[in-house]
């Protein structure tokens, strides 16, 4: 099949999403039927993609109304976006069956809009060869991700909503005027086209323009001092929204920054940029952990681990080697399959006992058995126990630091998983060994999709190395940038 | 004390990241013959996309995918104000009409208001102006009528519908375009049927141009004055 169909994994949420009035008349289950039957066609077109990357080992160019880049906009699917666009569409698709139960709140047919947005907002970031078009499609993700987490109307996530755009809003400015100077510099907007004239930059403009461009993607990647929205939002949102923040919309911007970064190496400045961001990031690790070992809020704890392990992932992506990206993009992946689980079971547990307070913790045990199960194994993952798929990409990045030179990082960082560990054992511990009340049916859709990725887990924690090749396929393509300018293909433009 | 070693720390702060970016400004040479995709457009606009608005063409056409990147984003923005807004019944609470002037005035100026809104997006491939302001012109219309009279109120279900028709429209030319020459957002009309080639500067030229700036008139037309009507109702209890 033509490679230019995969332009479908655009044009499908959009045109769906825009069909949602049309059957809004029909009632709650058939929007939410509609929701999960359009995911599960995008997991499949983005199946398709994947494998036809993966077997023919090449990017997938999709050329935005037939005019060569750099003069139109392209896609670029390569091993790492396809492997990202299918993680997004599977977990939208998981999520799609959670709101069935989770959503309830009126007007459903606004929160099925405005989820196929967010997806694809999330999914054109990742696949966007264009650095204007990157713009636009965090806009879309942005202000989807906005309206969802006050979706809710309590006052919390009216707060929460208002920290999210009044910050979002800074960033996205502080970004165009970063695109705007990179812009005026070069003359040109395609990512390939950029990466080959980054040496000519001047070097105060490239490190203006790039440095703004990072502060601003540093919003939606959660690092700190920019991630003050972030715990609130998370907890205020629904939650399967807050899933799919945590599993794909914060990757999309991790994405950015690193892509970003390596494409403009050859400019003038650029390493003091990149220590700039290992600091940022193990100040993220840091802050993150140790906010969360206060928290009595589940979700809320869970959501400031997430920001730690983000600050770990950016730390990877930061060190300028082939290995911390490698890691980085492992620890993206694995990152993505747990805290999809935590938030989901935890998620579950707010609905069923109506709060994600850790009080409601007690004696899940014996109360939802499987949920607490799950939440168990998601919780020894997080803190980096072996068997459990996040102790590789964890080591492997740990491993990359120290070969960097950025020891001192990597203790700090070693420090914060200590602290991690704690709070976890700490929410086992509720769960297993201290009294609750009786015992509550658990829904079956639920329960399948908290087994599957549990599994998943447990099965890349035995067997890590097949993954670890795709992964290091999909880091490749982040930091082989030659690789990258010479499968666009660009026409020749100017003198 | 402190607020005043606080305030002067941010000051010093400000002044350090100003004077850095201004840096940085003072490096991208200004005036300067940089534009290199931009002379590609201005050479090639007519032949390749059949419009005389080179600015059009290359929001449209050349760029198309981020124009409908920004539809979208008039949509969420429109659908979460819709969202967040929503309550079982709303009706419009407004006790004092508009004055003589404004209600006469309305009533003579909405229909010529309205035409001139659909001319700038028919005309998006000819003259500046196209399908953004346009429909921002029709809801203008809209919001007219609503602050001359208390008690009108737009269709709304049937708004929301054609809004989402429209947005729909705009993805299935993109389709049409995939399925006919291959790309996605692909302009068939211009450059596989060659329609409108004698008619260069005149109104049925353009390609697909006039068509997506119609659709997208009708859908910020829709979507502005879906947002006027959900920011001036109010929640009724029975």
């Amino acid at each position: 099949m033509n490679g230019q169909y995969a332009s479908l994994l655009i044009a499908l949420p959009l045109i769906s999403a825009f069909f949602v009035p049309l059957i809004k008349e029909l009632g709650r289950k058939a929007v939410m039927g509609y929701l999960v039957m359009i995911t599960a066609l995008q997991t499949a077109i983005a199946g398709w993609v994947a494998n036809e990357v993966y077997s023919t080992g090449k990017p997938i160019i999709v050329i935005a109304g037939g005019w060569k880049p750099p003069v139109g906009i392209n896609l670029y699917i390569g091993h790492f976006a396809a492997l990202f666009v299918l993680i997004i569409a599977v977990i939208s698709f998981f999520m799609a069956i959670f709101s069935f139960r989770a959503v309830n709140v009126e007007p459903v047919d606004k929160y099925a809009m405005l989820f196929l947005l967010l997806m694809l907002g999330a999914t054109g970031m990742i696949a966007t060869g264009d650095i204007f078009n990157l713009f636009v499609f965090m806009e879309i993700t942005a202000i989807s991700a906005y309206a969802l987490t006050a979706y809710n109307k309590t006052g919390e996530a009216a707060e929460a909503s208002m920290k999210y755009i009044v910050l979002g809003g800074i960033g996205s400015s502080f970004f165009l005027i970063g695109v705007a100077l990179i812009y005026g510099a070069t003359g040109t907007l395609n990512m390939a086209h950029l990466a080959q004239l980054a040496g000519a930059i001047d070097p105060t403009v490239a490190q203006v323009g790039l440095a703004l461009i990072i502060f601003g993607l540093a919003v939606e990647a959660e690092l700190f001092p920019l991630n003050a929205w972030a715990p609130d939002a998370y907890q205020a949102a629904p939650h399967p929204i807050t899933v799919m923040f945590s599993a794909f919309v914060v990757k999309a911007g991790l994405y950015a920054i690193g892509r970003l970064l390596y494409l403009f190496q050859g400019a003038e400045g650029w390493s003091g940029l990149l220590r700039l961001l290992v600091i940022l990031a193990t100040l993220t690790v840091i802050v993150a952990e140790l906010s969360a070992l206060r928290q009595k809020d589940a979700k809320r704890m869970i959501a400031y681990s997430s920001i730690g392990q983000v600050g770990m992932i950016a730390f990877a992506l930061a060190l300028g080697t082939q290995a911390g990206v490698s890691a980085g993009v492992f620890h993206m992946v694995n990152h993505a399959i747990v805290k999809a689980l935590l938030f989901l079971t935890v998620g579950y547990v707010g609905v069923a006992l109506g709060g994600t307070a850790i009080e409601n913790f007690q004696g899940l045990g014996k109360r939802m058995p499987l949920t607490a199960l799950t939440i168990t194994i998601g919780s020894l993952a997080t803190v980096g126990i072996p068997l459990f798929n996040i102790f590789w990409s964890k080591i492997r990045i740990l491993l990359a630091g120290v070969e960097a030179g950025y020891s001192w990082s990597v203790a700090l960082i070693l420090g914060a998983s200590v602290v991690e560990a704690v709070y976890y054992f700490r929410l086992v511990h509720t769960m297993w060994f201290v009294e609750g009340g009786g015992r509550i049916r658990e829904n079956f859709a639920i329960g399948v999709i908290a087994i599957f990725l549990a599994a998943l887990i447990i099965v890349i924690g035995v067997y890590p190395n097949d993954v670890w090749t795709i992964v290091q396929k999909a880091g490749q393509d982040l930091f082989n940038v030659a690789n990258y300018i010479k499968n666009v293909p660009l026409m020749g433009v100017g003198a | 004390m402190v607020s005043l070693l606080k305030r002067s720390l941010a000051i010093i702060s400000i002044l350090v990241i100003g004077y850095w970016l201004a840096q940085g400004l003072a490096g991208v040479p200004f005036g300067e013959d940089k534009m290199l995709v931009g002379h590609y457009y201005l050479q090639h606009v007519k032949e390749q996309t059949g419009a005389v608005n080179a600015v059009t063409a290359v929001v449209v056409n050349y760029r198309g995918l981020d124009t409908l990147g920004e539809v979208t984003v008039l949509f969420i923005a429109s659908t979460g104000v819709a969202a967040l807004l929503w309550r079982k019944k709303r009706e419009r609470t407004a006790k004092v009409g508009g004055s003589p002037v404004l209600t006469v005035g309305t009533k003579f100026l909405v229909p010529f208001v309205m035409l001139f809104g659909a001319y700038i997006f028919i005309h998006g491939h000819l003259t500046p102006g196209g399908g953004f302001p346009g429909g921002a012109t029709i809801a203008t219309a809209f919001l007219l009528l609503y602050m001359a009279f208390t008690i009108y109120e737009i269709p709304h279900k049937a708004f929301e519908k054609v809004e989402g028709l429209a947005g729909m429209g705009y993805v299935l030319v993109g389709l049409i375009g995939l399925a006919i020459g291959g790309y996605f957002l692909f302009d068939w009309i211009w450059q596989d049927w060659q329609w409108g080639v004698d008619n260069i500067g005149r109104l049925f030229s353009g390609g697909f141009i006039p068509i997506i700036y119609t659709i997208i008139g009708i859908k910020v037309g829709t979507e502005l004055s879906g947002i006027v009507d959900n920011m001036l109702k109010e929640e009724v209890r029975e």
